[in-house]
């Protein structure tokens, strides 16, 4: 008798846990995308009245500031940065590992086609 | 086809022969026992004979003498879980781990000498505590935070509830395990499988039915920490079995047909502040989630707040690396034959697959449900529900295949993704539900 008793309470404690598990995790998934979809918005909104004029992007960055920058100092840049790769070429790691190299097969690297030739 | 047929042929072979294993191990051992002493009491005899003894002494101590048929069977399936990993690339990176677990943890050893998983004292021991006291799985889930890419959830934040639905596998199952008489701490841990996330699952089994916790009625709760995991595990790995059939079962060929339109780009601003907001709602909410909320939004804040990429960039790799070597390994091996060939092992493999079934199924439908209300382009393809069920990224990649199966121009990753990740949330607050209830 007792042993029913328990175990139909703890029956229908499963389903009490059951119905709110279910609840919780809906509610808390529903309360995280329905922020996700009005609340973030808003956030952003007040985010971007505060730090009005701060946020520049890059299409905001007028040509003045750039007066100096040019054509001739990009390419001065651009040379060292050339030579800088360049150079890290002779700087290179100097132990030196034999790295095995798989080789395809194809016809024709293949000697198989080399051995009925006779030299004429 | 093939595939279908080879594993549940596994599954049929574990059913059928364990009656008579749980009858041979017990046997065995017993006459393994008095055949000892009495090698110990014969010392005396000639040179020869003394060789001889010793020869048959060492023999006692080998893994020849002590083995039991349920060793052989669970090497065979630890063999079977390294074939699947390795010819299927059904999740290498944790069947091959888990696979060679089981094979170290099922070599025949006497007992006392500090070997097994179990035995106090033992090296495997000391590394199946980050498994017992659930340490590993918030590691985990920080790495998978810093390889989350929540954007698609972002853009899409509706697609969360589909992994909130596909929860009801969780709690399907959790009645399940009831029914079938197993107490409440161990039901909620059973249930969670049908979360279909391994380190929750670890956490929550570690936490409720570790063998340690004394239930109201003076029991003690039975240690399920092995067979959860293993369920959860392997059935993650067998995702892109079990869910195609449902999936094609479920929804018709013109709801597979459903193009939904590209997620809208998400600013990095937008993707800094959700792990910090999901973090204090989730938590709040259940706390006892924390410890896996806590790590999976720290990670994803390391990668997404673009300052601490090498932080990130440890979680996501090395960090991960070690903590699943370590988990897989030790979660193999902790289904020693005579600990985990039981009557509870099999009932929560049976209850792990119609886990899956049902969560599988509830996402499906409360897709279809919920393009009820919506119209046009932003109608959803329910495929899509079926990647509720967290086990990332496999079931996403599904659901793409699926996809790409009814209409190959129709390219449903990042959809899925959403439902996908959120599911992992999902899970993780389920797990905290359950555990601020029965812990």
């Amino acid at each position: 008798m007792l042993i029913t008793k328990l175990y139909i309470d703890q029956m229908s404690e499963g389903y009490v846990i059951l119905i709110t598990g279910l609840t919780i995790v809906f509610l808390a998934l529903l309360l995280l995308s329905t922020f996700f979809k009005y609340g973030l918005p808003i956030l952003l909104y007040i985010y971007k009245i505060i730090t009005k004029g701060r946020d520049k992007k890059i299409k905001d960055i007028t040509v003045e500031t750039d007066k100096e920058f040019t054509g001739e100092i990009a390419a001065v840049i651009a040379t060292a940065v050339h030579l800088y790769l360049k150079e890290q070429h002779d700087n290179e790691n100097a132990v030196l590992t034999i790295k095995q190299a798989r080789k395809l097969y194809s016809p024709w690297s293949s000697k198989i086609y080399g051995t009925q030739n006779t030299l004429k | 086809m093939k595939r279908v047929l080879l594993i549940f042929g596994v599954i049929s072979l574990l059913v059928c022969i364990r009656p008579v294993l749980g009858l041979t191990t017990n046997t065995q051992n017993t006459i393994e026992q008095t055949s000892l002493e009495q090698t110990e009491t014969q010392q005396s005899g000639s040179f020869v004979q003394e060789a001889f003894n010793g020869i048959n002494q060492f023999y006692q101590y080998t893994g020849f003498a002590n083995a039991s048929w349920g060793n052989v069977t669970m090497i065979f399936i630890g063999i079977v879980f390294i074939y699947l990993g390795i010819k299927f690339d059904y999740e290498p990176l944790l069947l091959i781990p888990i696979g060679a677990g089981v094979i170290i943890g099922n070599i025949p050893f006497v007992a006392g000498n500090q070997t097994g998983i179990y035995e106090t004292g033992s090296v495997l021991n000391y590394l199946y505590f980050g498994v017992v006291k659930g340490i590993y799985p918030p590691l985990i889930f920080l790495g998978i935070g810093a390889m989350t890419d929540f954007s698609s959830l972002i853009a899409n934040p509706k697609l969360m509830l589909l992994g909130a639905a596909a929860q009801i596998g969780v709690f399907a199952t959790f009645l399940g395990a009831l029914y079938l008489g197993f107490n409440l701490p161990e039901a909620g841990a059973i249930g969670i499988i049908g979360g279909a996330d391994g380190p929750t699952a670890i956490f929550l089994s570690s936490k409720l039915a570790n063998g340690i916790n004394i239930l109201p009625d003076g029991t003690t709760v039975k240690n399920l920490i092995g067979p959860i995991a293993i369920a959860a595990y392997s059935y993650m790995a067998l995702v892109p079995v079990i869910q195609p059939p449902i999936m094609k079962l479920l929804t018709t060929k013109k709801e597979r047909l459903i193009r939904m339109k590209p997620p809208r780009a998400v600013s990095q601003k937008e993707k800094m502040i959700f792990p910090i907001v999901a973090l204090l709602l989730t938590t709040f909410i259940s706390p006892s989630a924390l410890p896996l909320l806590g790590m999976l939004f720290f990670g994803n804040l390391l990668k997404e707040s673009g300052r601490t990429e090498r932080l990130a960039d440890t979680a996501r790799t090395k960090m991960i690396d070690i903590v699943t070597i370590l988990l897989g390994v030790t979660v193999g091996a902790s289904t020693q034959a005579d600990i985990f060939i039981t009557k509870d092992s099999m009932l929560i493999f049976g209850l792990g697959a119609i886990s899956f079934v049902i969560a599988t199924m509830g996402g499906l439908l409360f897709a279809k449900f919920m393009n009820l209300f919506l119209k046009g382009d932003d109608k959803l393809n329910p495929l899509i529900g079926a990647a509720g069920v967290s086990a990332v990224p496999d079931s996403a990649r599904v659901v793409h295949t699926e996809g790409l199966k009814a209409d190959k121009n129709n390219y449903l990753l990042m959809h899925a993704m959403a439902p996908n990740v959120s599911g992992v949330i999902g899970s993780a607050i389920a797990a905290g539900i359950i555990l601020s209830f029965l812990g």
